[in-house]
Order: structure tokens, then sequence, then C-alpha cells
């Protein structure tokens, strides 16, 4: 898999409260990731971005929200979601902004 | 808390405190704790933000909030610990500031001088004696008469003590300056109010008469374009005028107030007048060599915060009174001895009030209050503003304390009776400033 790919797999971490109660309970960290990401994209991205050993991955597709302004009904874009089970004895620190 | 205290010299002093880490810990958990029911983060409802998340967000910052306010609590605690009273502020130098550690800072300050009002037995005091005479007064009413006096025109020469109106013109090398025009001034000869030079030169003009007269400004001459330049003025003389003082009459009572009773009630109003200030010159003049002898009897070491402070206070008056400020050290300076004399005797008297158990007396401040209102138009106005006005009343008992504090000096030294005369009382002269 060739590097530049890797780097626009991950878009960012999914905080909520579900995902913090997660990391701490199973070591398991959640992500927002591109829509077109194959899990095994995903655990090659995480292992090489935060230098740790990815258990499992599991992936999903959230609808985006269907949103109203006035008279014109939109919508927010689709977007995959990925759980990332950590091996034991790895952790990922994200800086300040968790 | 650990509390250590070292003498740098006899009224500095360095104190290093330590306050346990758990105590910061604590802290900053417990402010932590109150701010996870307020904060609002995305991807949290309001209140259920983990504990471990705020930390991670607002530790830091609260960290430091409680280091700074520690350091003040800290600070008063570790003085009342120590039963210390600094003068001045602290000067706080932090040792160590890392989170989980102990919190460990170096203060220096100054403390204030052990004060032992020294013995004033055996202090000369001199209070002068002053009669208000007759011929006292005789110089001030000729002094009011001048105030009053009239001038008529006359068809003569100028002479000195004339009043001269005329129209002027100045130019400087032929060109004309800022204010350099006039009309209808009127001028007095030999009053020396006008740049030197300009009065003697009008000696001897005619009414109607045209001159031109030639000046130099002054070197120091305030409007410093015009300091040293030779002018030019031609000046055109309207009126010369004799001055006519008057008469000593009822007219000239009335011209004072006086409604009624004439010159004899002006004698004893003026009379009256000089005879307060006198009182007052004799209190200052008493109150003086009594600080004087204080400041010899007491040489205390002093807090160098405490004469700054004094310094800026200072500073700031004169400020107020002169507009343009004087910056720099070199001003510093100029205010120190002045500075160091306020701090001392603030000291003493405050030391002499604590051990003598002082106390404002209510009836010497309604007595000073009724003599200060006397000498306006209406003392029921005075007295009431001051009675509602509670600063107004603190400086003036203040000012009754400290005479109270004189009097009590006063009581330990040897005072002698002078006689003096009312004009060496009021107008003192550097020569008989020393007897």
């Amino acid at each position: 898999m060739n590097e530049e790919r890797l780097l626009k797999v991950l878009k960012g971490p999914h905080v909520s409260e579900k995902a913090t109660l997660l990391g701490d309970a199973a070591n398991q960290h959640v992500f927002r990731v591109a829509t077109d990401a194959t899990r095994d994209e995903v655990r090659a991205a995480v292992e090489k971005l935060f230098e740790v050993k990815v258990a499992s991955v599991r992936v999903l597709n959230q609808k985006g929200k269907s949103k109203r302004m006035g008279r014109f009904q939109g919508r927010r874009n689709h977007w995959r979601k990925a759980y990332v089970t950590l091996e034991p004895g790895y952790d990922i620190e994200l800086a300040g902004n968790e | 808390m650990q509390v250590s205290v070292e003498s740098l010299s006899s009224l500095e002093r360095r104190m290093t405190v330590q306050v346990p880490a758990e105590r910061v810990q604590d802290e900053v958990d417990r402010r932590l704790q109150s701010l996870t029911k307020r904060v609002r983060i995305d991807g949290f409802r309001p209140g259920k933000v983990p504990f471990k998340v705020v930390k991670k967000r607002y530790g830091d910052g609260v960290y430091q909030e409680v280091v700074s306010e520690l350091l003040q609590t800290s600070y008063h605690e570790a003085l009342t610990q120590e039963k210390i009273v600094p003068a001045g502020a602290p000067e706080i130098e932090p040792r160590s500031m890392e989170a989980g550690q102990a919190l460990e800072y170096v203060a220096t300050f100054e403390v204030f001088p052990e004060v032992e009002p020294a013995d004033m037995n055996g202090v000369a005091i001199q209070r002068p004696q002053v009669e208000v005479s007759d011929a006292d007064v005789d110089r001030v009413i000729e002094s009011l008469r001048r105030q009053r006096r009239e001038w008529d025109d006359v068809e003569r020469p100028a002479a000195d003590g004339d009043q001269v109106v005329l129209d002027f013109e100045g130019t400087i090398d032929g060109e004309p300056f800022d204010g350099n025009k006039g009309e209808d001034m009127a001028i007095e000869l030999g009053a020396g109010r006008m740049i030197p030079g300009f009065e003697e030169q009008l000696t001897g003009v005619q009414p109607g008469e045209e001159k031109s007269i030639q000046v130099t400004f002054p070197e120091d001459y305030p409007a410093g374009n015009l300091a040293g330049r030779e002018a030019v003025f031609s000046i055109r003389v309207k009126h010369v005028r004799e001055g006519r003082l008057p008469e000593v009459d009822e007219d000239f009572a009335r011209a004072f107030g006086i409604e009624e009773g004439g010159v004899e009630k002006l004698r004893q109003e003026v009379r009256g007048n000089m005879e307060r200030e006198m009182t007052q010159a004799v209190k200052a003049r008493v109150k003086d060599q009594v600080m004087d002898a204080l400041l010899e009897r007491n040489p205390i070491e002093v807090p160098e915060s405490l004469v700054k402070e004094e310094i800026n206070r200072l500073k700031e008056q004169a400020r107020g009174r002169y507009g343009a400020p004087q910056e720099g050290e070199d001003a510093d300076e100029g205010y120190r001895d002045e500075a160091r004399r306020r701090v001392i005797l603030g000291l003493v008297i405050r030391e002499i009030v604590r051990r003598q158990e002082i106390q404002v007396e209510p009836e010497r401040v309604q007595a000073e209050l009724e003599s200060m209102a006397s000498s306006y138009q209406d003392p029921q106005q005075v007295i009431s503003y001051y009675r509602s006005n509670k600063q107004a009343m603190e400086t003036l008992e203040a000012m009754v304390l400290e005479q109270q504090v004189v009097d009590w000096v006063l009581e330990q030294c040897q005072v002698n009776d002078e006689p003096t005369s009312f004009d060496a009382l009021m107008n003192p002269s550097p020569e008989n400033e020393s007897s």
C-alpha cells in the first residue's frame, strides 16, 4: 500500500461519550475515515501513524444527516467510522484536544 | 507548609515557603471537578464530560491559576505564622513550579523597624510670642489702600509710580511674533511686571506721544523662541495716570464688605484676621521645630520600599500642582530626603500614639473645625460639609491627632517664649529663621 494513500485514509478522531468509554474500557479508538477505506487500509494507516499494533478493525457507514435550510432540503456528506482495537500494551494519546 | 526566614540586613528579610504538592493537587482537582459540571465540549452532553477529558483540556490553565492564588494566600499565611509585618510589597521568586511537585518560592521584603521614640528631654523649642500692634494693623490698611488705588488722568510726563495706558506693537528683526500686539495696556511704572527695560523707557512719556523702544527679552523668558532676542516696540501713549490712595473712611470700609461700624470695625476685622494667621503661623513654627527635633533624636533606619512609595506620592502631588511631570532617576533623588523625613516622622509619630495611647479628642476636633470654618463666609455650611463627609473628617482628625502628639512632645521639652514682631513671623527671612 502506498504511503500517500495511507496519509489520506484517517480523517480525524471521533470524539463522543461512547468513544471515550470504549477507549478507557476496551482499548478501542474511534476514527472518522475516508468513505472508500478498507479495514486493511485503516489498520495499516493507524499502525504507521501512531506506531502501535492493531488487533482488529471494524468499519461502518454513517448516513449524513438531512438538514433543512428554509425551503431547501439538504444533506450532509455520508461518512465512514472505524473502531480500531489495539493490542494490549499499546495506547494512542491524542495531543490536547480530545 | 514549611517556612524559613533569614535576615539579609537589619530590615530586609528573605522568606522561603514550601507548599506541599498535595495541597496544590487537591485544589486543582477540586476546581476541575466543579468545571466538569459546567463545561461544554463537542461530543458530550453537558455535565457528562468525563473528568479525564476535562483535565486534559483545562488542567494546565487551572494549575497556573491555583499556583498564583496559592502564592498569595500562602504568603499571607506564612507571614501570620512567623508573625512578621512587611513594609511594602514583597518580591516573590518561584523556585519550583512543576506540576506534581511541591510549590516552593522565595519572598524578599522589608519589615518595619523597631521604633523606640527617643527621650525628648532637653530639647529646646523656640515659641515666637507676638502681639499684633497698631502699627501692624496700619501697615495692612496701607496695603489695602494701595490695592484700591484710583487712577486720574494727568497732562504731564510719566514718572515712577504712574500708570501709563498705551497701545504697542513689537517686532524682532522687522518680523512680528506671537503676542506682539496690545491695546489699552495699563502699565504701572516701577512695578517691574514687564520685561526689564520696558518700564524704564516709558518714564517721561507724554499722553499722545508715539515712541519706539528697544528691549532685550531676558534669557530665561518662558517663551523660548523669544528668550534673549532683541525686540523693537512701537508704542502710542493714550493716557498717563497718577495714583490716588483712597481716604480711610466709611466708604473705604464698605468696599471691604463692612456695612456698619466704619473704620473702627474694619480695623477690628483686620486685626482678627491677623491674629488668626498669627496663631496658625506660631503653631506651624512650633510644629516644624518639634518635627525637626523628633527627626534628629530618632535616627532610625527606614525600609527602602516605604521611601520609594513616599517618593511616588510626592511626585504625584507635585504633578497635580505643577502639571509638568519630571521623570527619571534624578527627579526621584530630589524627593528622597523629604520622603525619608516623612517616613521616619510617620513611624515615630505612630509609635508615640501607640505608646502614649493618644486618642483623638472630639472636643478638639470640634474646636478645630469651628476655627477653620470661621474664616469662611458661611461657617455653618462648612461645618455640616465636614460632618457629612467622612473623608474630610478623617483628614481633620488626623490633623488634630498630629497636633496632640506635638503637644505631648512639647510637654517633654523645654519651651522658650521668644518675642517676635508680626512681620518677622509672617515673612521669615533666612537670617531670623535661625534665631
